[in-house]
C-alpha cells in the first residue's frame, strides 16, 4: 500500500511536470500577447516596453525556468488581470467561492441522480423510466448557461423571488446550484441505471437471489455496491469540473469565483493565471483519481491496488 | 413590490418550453402591471435639500440616501484600474477617472469647456500652450494639487517602463512624446513642463489647434502617492488619494466598487449624487435583466443590448421611454480589405464589393435602430462630416458590380480564391451584417466568403502583422476628441491598414496642424474624405447610434436635449471628462423602483 | 426478468444479439432515429428546400410559418435548411470525435487493464495528462495555435475524449479480471489474449456504449463552445452547437432560432441512447445466457 501510494504521488510530480512544459509551450504559441491593442497598433518599441516590463523579451527556455524556479519557492506571480494580488491569492479569495458551489451542485445531483437512476432501472421500461430518461436527456442537451439564463428571467425579472446573481447570502446559491447540478444529476441518473441493470443480470447476483436473498438486500448489499464502479470512473472527472467553477454560470450569476479565469486568461494571455490554474488543475485532478482508485477497492474488493500480473 | 409587466406573447411562448406549469400559472395569476406614476404625488413642501459638497438639490430630488447611482459594470473585462493613464482598456466599461479633474471637460454639446484648467492660450508660432490650474484644487490628504501633479502624470505616460496602452494618442503631438516612448530621450524631455505651480506647459511637435479638446484625457495622478505607491494606488482605498469629486471607498474584487462623494473637493465640477456603487454585471446578456429587475440605474447601449433585448424594449412603451438613442463615440463600422495583395489591389475588385453592399436593407432588418447607413467615414454630426456627397458614388447596384468584377478578371467571380471575413470578438449585430454581406456577396459576385467572429487578440495580432494576415475584415473606429484629425488620422500610412495613399496623408496632416480659417480647414479634411471614400478600399457600412437604458428617475440639466434636440447620456459619459458628473440627480421617482442600495 | 428460454439450437453471439435487438421496441426506435438522420445528412442537399447560406435579410427573424417550418435566423436563412445541413458537420463531429477516442481510448484501456505493472502505471500518467488540462481549455489551446476548421475541431477534440473509454475499460476490466468466468477460462488453459478478447472485452461493452452515446451529444456541444468563441468551423457552415451559441442573443424573443437546433440536439442524443441501450441489452443478455 505505502509502496503504491509512493508511486502515485511520484505519478503527480511527473504529471505536474509535463503538463507545465506542455503549456508553458502551448500558450506561448497562441497569436497577442498581454499588451492591449485596439484602435491603433503599439509602436515597436512600446510593445517592446511591454514584454521587456514583463519579462517576456527572454528566451523561452530561461522564462520557464525562471517561472518553475519561482513556483518550487511557492511564487506564482501576478496576474496580469489583477496586478494588484498574488495568483496564489486569487487563487485563495475566489477558489473557496467556486468550491461551495460545486459542493453544493454535487450534494443536490448525486443523491437525486442515484434516485432517479435506481427508480428507472428497478421500474424498466416503465413511465417512470421513461420519464428518468427524458430529465436525463434534458440535463445532458440543454447547455447549463441557457438554463441559467432562463432561470433569470423566470425567478428574477418575472417572479421577482431572487435577485439576478450576486454573492453573499445563501440565496444566491439557488439559482447557480439548480443551473450546475443538472449534467451531473441526469449523468449519474443515466449510469445508475445501466449499471444496476448490468450488475442485476450478472452471476452473483443470481446466485444471490438463489440463496434466497431478498430483492431489497440484493439491491443494497450487491447491486448498488457494484454498481457504483462505473459510476466513480464518471463522476470523478466532473469533481474537479465543479469545484473549480464553471465559467458561464459564474459569470450569469456574478458569482466572483475561479470559474471566469480559465477563460479570461487565456482570452487576456496572463500566462502566470494560465500556468497556475492548469497546475492547480493537473494537482487536483491527480489527487482525484487516486481518491478514486482507493475508492474502487472499498466499493469492489476484487479490485486490487497493485495490478499485479497474474 | 411591484409586478412587472406582462411577459410578450413570445416570450410566454419561449417560457412555456422551460418550465410549462410556472409559466402558465404566471400569467393566469399575475395582476395587471402597475406603471409607476411620474411623480404625481404632490411635492412634500420643505426647505432645499443640500447634499455633503453644499449644492442645493432641485425640488423633485429624492432624499440624500437615495441619491445613489447604481452603474454596472463589463466582470468579463480585465479591470485593472480606475485611471486612464494607467491603462485605458483595463477600466471594464466601469465608471471611471473620478479621482482628479481632467484639464478641460466637454458639456452635451461636445464643447470644451475648462476643468482643472480654468484658462489657456497659444503662443504665435502654434507651438506652445499654457494653460493656467485651478489654484482651489486641493488633494483630499490636505496637499494643493499644483502643476507638478500633472508633469508627473504625463512623464508616466510616457514613460517606457510604464508601457501605457495608450501611449499612441499623444505621439506626434507633444514634443519628444514619440522619442521618450521609445527610450531615446530620458522622460523629462517630453513637451510637458511646470512653469509655477499653478501653470502648465505644453510644447507640440506641430501647430495643433485641436490640442485642448484632445486634452480632455488628463485627469491626474497626484505625484508623492504615484511616486510611493505606483500606477495602482488608486486600486486600492488605503493608498488612494482623490483631489475629484469623488473618492474611493471599496473595491471588493469581481463584486464591486463604491464611491462616495469627496467632502473636500474643491473644484467646479460639483455633483447632485452622494454614491456611486459599480456592480460586477457578470456579461453583457445579463445587463437588461439586470436593469428589469431594478438593480442597475443605466445600460450602457453600445453595442451591449442584443438583437432581443431592443425587441423587447422596442415593444414596450415603458422601456422605449427609456431608451436613449444618441451619437455614441461616432462610430463607424467598415469593410476593408488588404489592398497591397491580390485581388484587393486591383481598384475594379473593390469597387465591385463596394456596389453590392445593400445598406437600406441590411440596416431596416438587421441593425435596426442600431445604426445608420454610412456611405463615407464621419457620421453626420461630426465636425467635417460630409454624408449626403458620398451616397452616390458606390450606390446598391449590382448588375454594375458583376460587371466591374468581369472587367477585374472574374467573371461571375471565376477564378477569385475564396475569402475569410475576419471580425474582431464582435457582438451580435455587427456578426449579422458580416453574414448578411457574405452571402450577398456569394449571390451576386459568386464569390465564397467564410465568417470568422476571431478572439479579440488574436485579431489584433493577424491585423498588425507586417505583412498583414488579415485579409478582408468588418471593423469599427469611434473617436477619441471631437476633431477629424483624431477619426480620420487612422487611415494614415503606417496605421491600422495597409492602404496608403501620399496625397490622403499630406491633406489629413496639413489639415491637423493648419491654424487658419476654420472652413478651410474643414474642406481640406472632406477632400481627404473624398479620396477615401473614392478608392473604394474601404466600404462603410453603418454609424453606429447606441442607445442607452436610463430609469425615469435620472434627470438634470445634462440629461435635457442637447443643441440638436438629443436627450442623451452623453459621451465621455459620467467622469471627470464630462460635465454629465454634475448635472445629473436622482429624482424621487426611485420610490417606485428600488429602496436605498446599502 | 423474462428471458426467452434457451433455444437449443447452435447460435452465433453476434446472431443471438440481433435477435434481442429487433425484439427491443426502444432499440428499434432508436435505430430509426439515427438512420433518419444519417439519411439527412447524406441527403441533406435533396432535403433541405433552401440553401443553408441563402441568405435574404428582409426576410430576417420570422417565426415559425408555412413556408419556413423553423423561421429564419438574423439574416433571413432558413433554419430548418440549416439544420438539415447542420446534421452533416454536427454528425461528422460527434462521430468523428468519438471514433477517434476509441481508436486510442480501446487499446490503451485494454493495455492497461491486462498487463498491470507499469505499463497500467505509464498509461494511467499519460491519462492523468490529459486529463490533468480541462479539455475544453487545452481545445482552446489547441485551435488557438494550429487554427479552426471541422478536421482541426475533431483532431482537437478527439485528442481529449478518449480518456473516457481508456479509464472505463480499464476499471471494468480491473473488476471482471476477477470473475468467476474469466477465473474459470483461465484454469482451463486459455491465454491471456484469448481471455482478452471472447470474455473481457465483450463484457465490457456495455458501459463503453453508454460513454460513446454521452460522448456524441458532449462533442457537438465542445464545438459549440469554440465555435461561441471564435475557433470553431466558420459561418455560414451550420452547425447545431454554434447555432445554439448564437441563438443565446436571440433566444428571449425569436426562441425558434434556439430551441430547434437544442432539439436537433436532444433526438440525436434520444436515437443514439436507445440506439446504445439496446444494443447493451441485446449483447449483454447473449452473453449471460
Amino acid at each position: 500500500m505505502a509502496r503504491y501510494l509512493f508511486g502515485r504521488l511520484a505519478g503527480i510530480v511527473i504529471v505536474f511536470w509535463i503538463v507545465s512544459v506542455v503549456i508553458f509551450l502551448l500558450m506561448h504559441a497562441i497569436p497577442g500577447g498581454p499588451y492591449n491593442e485596439d484602435k491603433v497598433p503599439l509602436t515597436a518599441e512600446a510593445k517592446a516596453n511591454y514584454l521587456r516590463k514583463y519579462g517576456l523579451d527572454r528566451p523561452l527556455v530561461e522564462q520557464y525556468l525562471l517561472y518553475m524556479g519561482n513556483v518550487l519557492r511557492g511564487d506564482f506571480g501576478v496576474p496580469f488581470q489583477s496586478p494588484t494580488e498574488s495568483v496564489a491569492g486569487l487563487i485563495a479569495r475566489t477558489w473557496p467561492v467556486s468550491a461551495s458551489l460545486g459542493l453544493a451542485a454535487l450534494l443536490v445531483a448525486l443523491p437525486a441522480g442515484l434516485l432517479l437512476g435506481i427508480l428507472a432501472a428497478a421500474r424498466q421500461n416503465s413511465w417512470v423510466d421513461y420519464l428518468a430518461s427524458a430529465t436525463a436527456t434534458l440535463g445532458l442537451t440543454v447547455p447549463n448557461f441557457v438554463v441559467a439564463v432562463w432561470l433569470v428571467l423566470l425567478l428574477a425579472v418575472q417572479l421577482k423571488w431572487l435577485p439576478t446573481g450576486g454573492w453573499g447570502e445563501w440565496y444566491h446559491y439557488i439559482m447557480p446550484v439548480t443551473a450546475l447540478a443538472l449534467a451531473p444529476l441526469a449523468l449519474t441518473a443515466r449510469y445508475t441505471r445501466t449499471s444496476i441493470l448490468e450488475v442485476v443480470r450478472s452471476d452473483y447476483v443470481r446466485t444471490a437471489r438463489s440463496k434466497g436473498l431478498s430483492d431489497r438486500q440484493i439491491l443494497l448489499r450487491h447491486t448498488l455496491r457494484n454498481a457504483m464502479i462505473p459510476l466513480l470512473t464518471i463522476l470523478a472527472p466532473q469533481i474537479p469540473n465543479l469545484i473549480t467553477g464553471t465559467i458561464f454560470i459564474e459569470s450569469i450569476f456574478r458569482v466572483p469565483g475561479l470559474g471566469k479565469f480559465f477563460v479570461s486568461s487565456i482570452l487576456g494571455r496572463d500566462y502566470p493565471m494560465i500556468m497556475a490554474l492548469l497546475l492547480l488543475v493537473a494537482v487536483l485532478w491527480s489527487l482525484v483519481y487516486l481518491i478514486t482508485d482507493l475508492l474502487y477497492t472499498l466499493v469492489d474488493p476484487r479490485v486490487r491496488l497493485e495490478g499485479k500480473k497474474s | 413590490m411591484s409586478w412587472s409587466k406582462l411577459p410578450s406573447r413570445t416570450q410566454r411562448t419561449a417560457l412555456l418550453l422551460l418550465v410549462l406549469v410556472a409559466a402558465l400559472l404566471l400569467q393566469a395569476c399575475a395582476p395587471a402591471a402597475t406603471a409607476p406614476d411620474d411623480g404625481q404625488e404632490a411635492a412634500v413642501p420643505a426647505g432645499p435639500v443640500v447634499n455633503t459638497l453644499g449644492k442645493e438639490l432641485p425640488a423633485d430630488a429624492a432624499p440624500l440616501d437615495q441619491q445613489v447611482l447604481v452603474y454596472p459594470y463589463n466582470g468579463w473585462r480585465t479591470f485593472t484600474t480606475i485611471d486612464f493613464f494607467q491603462a485605458v482598456y483595463e477600466r471594464a466599461d466601469s465608471l471611471t477617472d473620478l479621482l482628479s479633474d481632467a484639464l478641460v471637460r466637454l458639456d452635451k454639446d461636445f464643447q470644451v469647456n475648462p476643468g482643472a484648467a480654468t484658462e489657456w492660450s497659444v503662443d504665435e508660432s502654434g507651438l506652445v500652450w499654457t494653460f493656467k490650474l485651478d489654484p482651489n484644487l486641493m488633494w483630499n490628504d490636505g496637499t494643493p494639487v499644483t502643476a507638478d501633479d500633472y508633469v508627473a502624470t504625463f512623464r508616466y505616460g510616457a514613460d517606457p517602463e510604464h508601457a501605457w496602452d495608450f501611449s499612441w494618442y499623444y505621439q506626434g503631438v507633444i514634443r519628444n512624446w514619440t522619442q521618450a516612448v521609445a527610450g531615446e530621450v530620458p522622460v523629462e524631455e517630453i513637451g510637458v513642463r511646470a512653469v509655477d505651480a499653478q501653470t502648465l506647459e505644453f510644447t507640440t511637435e506641430a501647430p495643433a489647434p485641436f490640442l485642448p479638446a484632445m486634452l480632455v484625457y488628463s485627469a491626474t495622478f497626484q505625484k508623492a502617492a504615484l511616486e510611493a505607491h505606483g500606477g495602482l494606488y488608486n486600486s486600492n482605498p488605503e493608498t488612494s488619494v482623490s483631489a475629484g469629486p469623488y473618492q474611493l471607498v471599496e473595491w471588493t474584487k469581481d463584486q464591486r466598487l463604491v464611491y462616495a462623494i469627496n467632502p473636500d473637493y474643491k473644484g467646479t465640477n460639483v455633483p447632485y449624487i452622494e454614491r456611486i456603487v459599480v456592480v460586477n454585471i457578470g456579461q453583457p446578456s445579463q445587463l437588461m435583466p439586470a436593469y428589469e429587475a431594478n438593480e442597475i440605474d443605466f445600460v450602457n447601449g453600445g453595442g451591449t443590448l442584443s438583437p432581443a433585448d431592443l425587441e423587447i424594449i422596442g415593444a414596450d412603451p415603458d422601456l422605449n421611454a427609456q431608451y436613449h438613442p444618441h451619437y455614441g463615440d461616432f462610430r463607424t463600422y467598415y469593410f476593408a480589405f488588404d489592398t497591397s495583395q491580390p485581388p484587393f489591389d486591383n481598384l475594379l475588385v473593390r469597387q465591385a464589393f463596394a456596389h453590392v453592399l445593400d445598406r437600406e436593407t441590411i440596416l431596416a432588418n438587421v441593425v435596426k435602430r442600431q445604426g445608420m447607413a454610412a456611405y463615407s467615414f464621419l457620421m453626420p454630426g461630426f465636425p467635417a462630416a460630409n454624408s449626403s456627397a458620398h451616397q452616390e458614388t458606390y450606390a446598391f447596384n449590382v448588375e454594375g458590380a458583376q460587371q466591374l468584377l468581369a472587367e477585374a478578371g472574374y467573371p461571375n467571380g471565376e477564378g477569385f480564391p475564396k475569402l475569410t471575413l475576419k471580425l474582431r470578438a464582435e457582438g451580435p449585430t455587427p456578426l449579422a451584417v458580416a453574414q448578411a454581406y457574405a452571402a450577398a456577396l456569394k449571390e451576386s459576385l459568386g464569390i465564397e466568403v467564410e465568417v470568422n467572429n476571431m478572439d479579440f487578440k488574436a485579431f489584433m495580432d493577424e491585423l498588425n502583422a507586417k505583412p498583414t494576415g488579415v485579409q478582408f475584415t468588418l471593423i469599427s473606429y469611434g473617436m477619441d476628441y471631437l476633431d477629424p484629425s483624431n477619426m480620420l488620422g487612422v487611415f494614415l500610412s503606417g496605421g491600422r491598414h495597409p492602404w496608403s495613399n501620399a496625397e490622403y496623408d499630406s491633406l489629413v496632416r496639413d489639415a491637423s496642424s493648419f491654424t487658419g480659417d476654420p472652413a478651410e480647414r474643414v474642406q481640406m479634411f472632406q477632400e481627404a474624405e473624398t479620396i477615401l471614400v473614392n478608392d473604394a478600399a474601404f466600404v462603410f457600412a453603418y454609424h453606429q447610434t447606441p442607445g442607452d437604458l436610463i430609469k425615469p428617475y435620472l434627470k438634470g440639466p445634462a440629461l435635457e436635449p442637447d443643441a440638436n434636440g438629443v436627450a442623451a447620456w452623453h459621451w465621455p459619459g459620467f467622469s471627470s471628462f464630462s460635465n454629465l458628473l454634475s448635472g445629473v440627480y436622482i429624482s424621487n421617482e426611485v420610490s417606485n423602483y428600488r429602496q436605498a442600495p446599502d | 426478468m423474462n428471458h426467452p428460454p434457451p433455444v437449443a439450437a447452435q447460435r452465433t453471439l453476434l446472431g443471438d444479439a440481433a435477435r434481442r435487438f429487433a425484439r427491443n421496441r426502444l432499440a428499434l426506435v432508436g435505430l430509426a432515429m439515427v438512420t433518419i438522420l444519417l439519411t439527412m445528412a447524406v441527403g441533406a442537399d435533396q432535403i433541405a428546400p433552401y440553401a443553408y447560406d441563402a441568405a435574404d435579410p428582409a426576410r430576417a427573424l420570422q417565426f415559425p410559418s408555412g413556408q419556413h417550418w423553423m423561421g429564419t435566423d438574423e439574416v433571413g436563412r432558413d433554419v430548418y435548411s440549416r439544420i438539415v445541413h447542420g446534421t452533416r458537420i454536427s454528425l461528422s463531429v460527434g462521430l468523428g470525435v468519438m471514433v477517434l477516442a476509441l481508436l486510442i481510448g480501446v487499446p490503451l484501456g485494454l493495455l492497461a487493464g491486462l498487463s498491470g505493472g507499469p505499463v497500467d502505471y505509464a498509461i494511467m500518467r499519460l491519462v492523468e495528462v490529459f486529463t490533468a488540462v480541462p479539455a475544453l481549455m487545452l481545445a482552446l489551446l489547441l485551435i488557438s495555435v494550429f487554427g479552426g476548421g471541422l478536421a482541426n475541431v475533431i483532431l482537437a477534440l478527439g485528442g481529449v475524449a478518449w480518456l473516457d473509454s481508456c479509464r472505463l475499460l480499464r476499471a471494468q476490466l480491473l473488476s471482471l479480471r476477477e470473475r468467476d468466468f474469466v477465473l474459470a477460462a483461465r484454469t482451463v488453459g486459455a491465454s491471456g489474449a484469448r481471455i482478452a478478447l471472447r470474455h473481457l472485452l465483450p463484457n465490457s461493452i456495455a458501459p463503453l456504449i453508454v460513454a460513446v452515446t454521452i460522448g456524441i451529444p458532449v462533442a457537438i456541444f465542445a464545438e459549440a463552445g469554440l465555435s461561441f468563441l471564435g475557433l470553431g468551423i466558420n459561418d455560414p457552415i451550420p452547425s447545431w452547437g454554434k447555432m445554439v451559441g448564437n441563438a443565446l442573443s436571440y433566444m428571449r424573443v425569436y426562441w425558434h432560432l434556439g430551441v430547434f437546433p437544442t432539439l436537433a440536439i436532444a433526438v440525436t442524443m434520444l436515437g443514439f441512447t436507445f440506439l446504445g441501450d439496446g444494443l447493451r441489452d441485446a449483447f449483454d443478455t447473449a452473453m449471460n445466457r
